[in-house]
């Protein structure tokens, strides 16, 4: 009987509603109610310091080399102390997707992604972030690396005192 | 004529060539580092290991060291020559400070690359790290030995193949050192070579430090442009700016290098005083209006009393519509050079080489006695001095004539040069192929006939990058120099076409119009200025000395180099299809825009 199988189809439908009316909403009441993303969200992107305070980037291009939309643009340069850094350094957040590919390319944990999602302007020029809107004052998810102690080159201590380093050899040395 | 099969693959090979050259001439990739073309091979990094599993050698063998020989079974993908490969790899890493972000040979770095390739990927040496402190090289060369494997390619170019005598290697075992006795600038003429021909970091271009990496570069095939020999380089541009010039390979004109001069030059082309808008009388204006103002000016003059000069900085594109623009000015004289002396000489050696006579720069390196004539090569052709040293390290005499020829050029690559006042001292006729240099800048028009009656071949030096190709262009055309054009006293306004004149040859004598890409007198004195491209900016045609035509890619757009407009520290945030300072067009267009208004 056809008749019976459509009032069963009935019942059972409206069953699954009445059920759902007496439950809680998982409906979140975005912007008075905001939801707490977990620390590895992929959002806005910042650029982090090391423990000592200086800049971890080092300019190597390899963010906007893996930037699938070019959305990071930047020049390297090279201070007094020998340190390269990013004389600028832009973001266009209007361009980037938030893949995460440029914090998973950067070898000394400089860029890294937070889990701030809001960002919305009214004028598509202020999604242009530069270095000081993306520089951060703080190591970011990582509170103890330092590239260039394990980067074997002499620059944030003297030359054969970094981590895995021995002392500078003696090239006129005539011991075996 | 041995041959051998390797990977499967039945080669054949000519006697005396390496079985890495083989397995290459088949497109069979062997990772190499001491091995070189240009070097030959040293078998000091070991990892060109291939395994033989039959013929007269069996087992690991260094592919660079073993001729190939009749009946060989090679294979490079043995299970064993893989692991040996890899673990040598390892080995090499051990002491490799692992910098790669913060160095410039990352991304070109064949270190790298062959490390990626024979599967090392974690570092499994829990020891301590070898480190060496660097020396100041001076202001073209950075240095850092940490990164050394150890290859010696560095110091059998500079010392064997450049021939010089103030770096080298020191020390022994793990404390092996590439450097100076001391700290200070490197004097070899080619010192700029270690950059390129350095497998890893160890040596980097200073004077564009941490600009840029190889995947943003923007680069074409170019020639440089600092004298007549053309050899092939490629320069590099980022950002609107020329950052560096490296060498490209061509065996018949420079083989793999290039000198300091051409390498390390200024960079005029990012130059802030470069005149960049057309101007008409001092005050900028629009491409049309300054044209205009050419014709113009052009037409107040008599017919035959203007004047059209250029220099051999010039492209071939715009050199060959010049007799046209002469024509179209009613009758202007054409004058491609301005000395008289250098103009005639140069017309002479050009309309009196054949091909067959002349000598490339190859042809020198394999020639069998060399006469240099009254030249200085160090200033005029300093790669020619690079192959006048090849050619004597194969056993061939080197004769320096005339005082103008001084033995310091030769002990700058340490040849010994034996001093000959006069030519017929030379004793040319009892060899195979001797090749005699001159320069059409030292020597007179009645000079180089003498010189080109020998048996010989020749190896004419000009004066710029188009030298040849302008003589050429001269002798077909009616031109003369403007020296004798202003002696002759007809002379009442110039045009020049990248070309700086004296003051005291020009005199009194108007420049009506001016076309360059450099600031100089010509241009700052000119009524008009019509900005033109530089060669990295446009492509074009240069013929070198021996009368090869070479073509030069456009390497980058014309414009303000990016950190030359920096707002607050910062590009600056302008949407534009425009680019700042884009104004320069080539010359042949510039020429070709004045023509259709005359």
């Amino acid at each position: 009987m056809t008749i019976f199988t459509d009032i069963k189809a009935i019942l059972l439908g409206l069953w699954t509603t009445w059920k759902h009316m007496l439950r809680r909403p998982v409906t979140i009441q975005y912007p008075e109610e905001k939801r707490q993303p977990s620390p590895r969200y992929r959002a806005r992107i910042v650029l982090t310091r090391d423990p000592d305070g200086g800049e971890r980037c080092v300019a190597c291009y390899l963010c906007s080399a893996a930037c699938p939309v070019d959305c990071i643009s930047m020049q390297s340069g090279e201070r007094e102390n020998g340190r390269r850094f990013a004389v600028w350094f832009r973001i266009n957040f209007s361009r980037c997707i938030f893949c995460g590919l440029c914090a998973e390319a950067c070898p000394t944990l400089a860029i890294q992604m937070t889990p701030d999602y809001e960002i919305c302007k009214r004028d598509i020029m202020d999604l242009l972030y530069e270095k000081e809107d993306l520089l951060i004052d703080g190591c970011g998810k990582d509170e103890s690396y330092n590239f260039y102690q394990h980067a074997g080159i002499g620059v944030a201590q003297r030359r054969g005192e970094g981590a895995e380093e021995k002392a500078p050899v003696d090239v006129r040395g005539l011991v075996p | 004529m041995p041959k051998l099969i390797i990977d499967d693959i039945t080669v054949e090979v000519a006697e005396g060539v390496t079985v890495l050259e083989a397995a290459q001439s088949v497109d069979i990739p062997i990772p190499h580092f001491c091995w070189h073309p240009a070097l030959g091979k040293a078998g000091a990094c070991r990892v060109c290991a291939v395994k033989l599993l039959d013929g007269p050698i069996k087992g690991i063998q260094m592919s660079c060291m073993l001729p190939a020989q009749d009946g060989m079974v090679v294979s490079t993908v043995d299970p064993e020559a893989v692991a040996m490969r890899q673990q040598v790899i390892e080995w090499l890493m051990i002491n490799h400070p692992h910098d790669c972000p913060v160095c410039d040979e990352g991304g070109q770095c064949q270190l790298q690359d062959y490390t990626i390739a024979c599967g090392h990927g974690l570092r499994r040496y829990d020891g301590k790290k070898r480190t060496h402190l660097n020396q100041d090289l001076g202001p073209n060369i950075e240095h850092e030995m940490n990164r050394c494997i150890q290859c010696y390619r560095c110091a059998r170019f500079y010392q064997e193949f450049a021939g010089g005598t103030d770096f080298g290697v020191m020390g022994s075992a793990s404390r092996v050192y590439f450097g100076r006795f001391e700290d200070g600038e490197l004097q070899s003429p080619f010192s700029g070579n270690l950059v390129d021909i350095c497998p890893t970091g160890v040596f980097t271009d200073k004077t564009a430090r941490f600009r840029a990496r190889y995947w943003d570069f923007d680069m074409a095939p170019s020639i440089c442009p600092e004298c007549s020999l053309g050899c092939n380089t490629t320069p590099v541009a980022r950002y609107r700016e020329l950052l560096k010039i490296s060498a490209r390979h061509n065996d018949a004109v420079n083989g793999w290098f290039i000198c300091d001069r051409g390498r390390f030059a200024d960079k005029k082309v990012n130059s802030f005083d470069r005149p960049r808008v057309p101007l008409v009388n001092g005050s900028s204006s629009g491409w049309g209006d300054a044209v205009d103002a050419v014709a113009k000016k052009a037409a107040e003059f008599a017919p035959g009393s203007i004047a059209v000069v250029a220099s051999s900085r010039l492209a071939n594109e715009g050199a060959a519509l010049l007799p046209d623009l002469a024509r179209a000015l009613s009758g202007a004289k054409l004058c491609f050079f301005s000395n008289e002396v250098i103009c005639r000489a140069s017309i002479t050696a050009a309309s009196q080489i054949t091909p067959h006579m002349a000598a490339s720069l190859d042809d020198v390196a394999s020639a069998d006695c060399i006469v240099i004539y009254e030249c200085d090569l160090r200033q005029e052709a300093p790669m020619m001095l690079l192959a006048v040293r090849q050619a004597w390290r194969k056993g061939a005499p080197v004769f320096l004539v005339g005082k103008g020829a001084p033995l310091e050029q030769a002990a700058a690559v340490s040849v010994e040069a034996v001093d000959l006042d006069i030519i017929v001292e030379a004793p040319i006729g009892i060899f195979d192929r001797p090749v005699i240099i001159f320069s059409t800048m030292r020597s007179s028009a009645a000079e180089i006939k003498n010189l080109m009656a020998a048996e010989a071949k020749f190896a004419p030096l000009f004066d710029g990058p188009n030298g040849m190709g302008m003589a050429k262009l001269a002798a077909a055309n009616s031109t003369i120099s403007l020296e004798s054009a202003v002696k002759s006293g007809l002379i009442k306004g110039i045009i020049t076409i990248e070309c700086v004149i004296a003051d005291e040859l020009r005199g009194e004598i108007p420049i009506i119009a001016a076309l360059d890409w450099q600031m100089n007198s010509s241009v700052k004195n000119a009524g008009v200025f019509l900005p033109t491209t530089a060669w990295v900016e446009m492509n074009g045609t240069f013929v070198n000395n021996e009368g090869r035509a070479q073509q030069f890619k456009k390497v980058m757009a014309p414009g303000i180099p990016v950190s030359a407009t920096l707002e607050s520290g910062h590009p600056p945030r302008i949407h534009s299809l425009d680019v700042p300072g884009g104004e320069p067009k080539p010359a042949w267009e510039v020429i070709t825009e004045i023509m259709k208004r005359l």
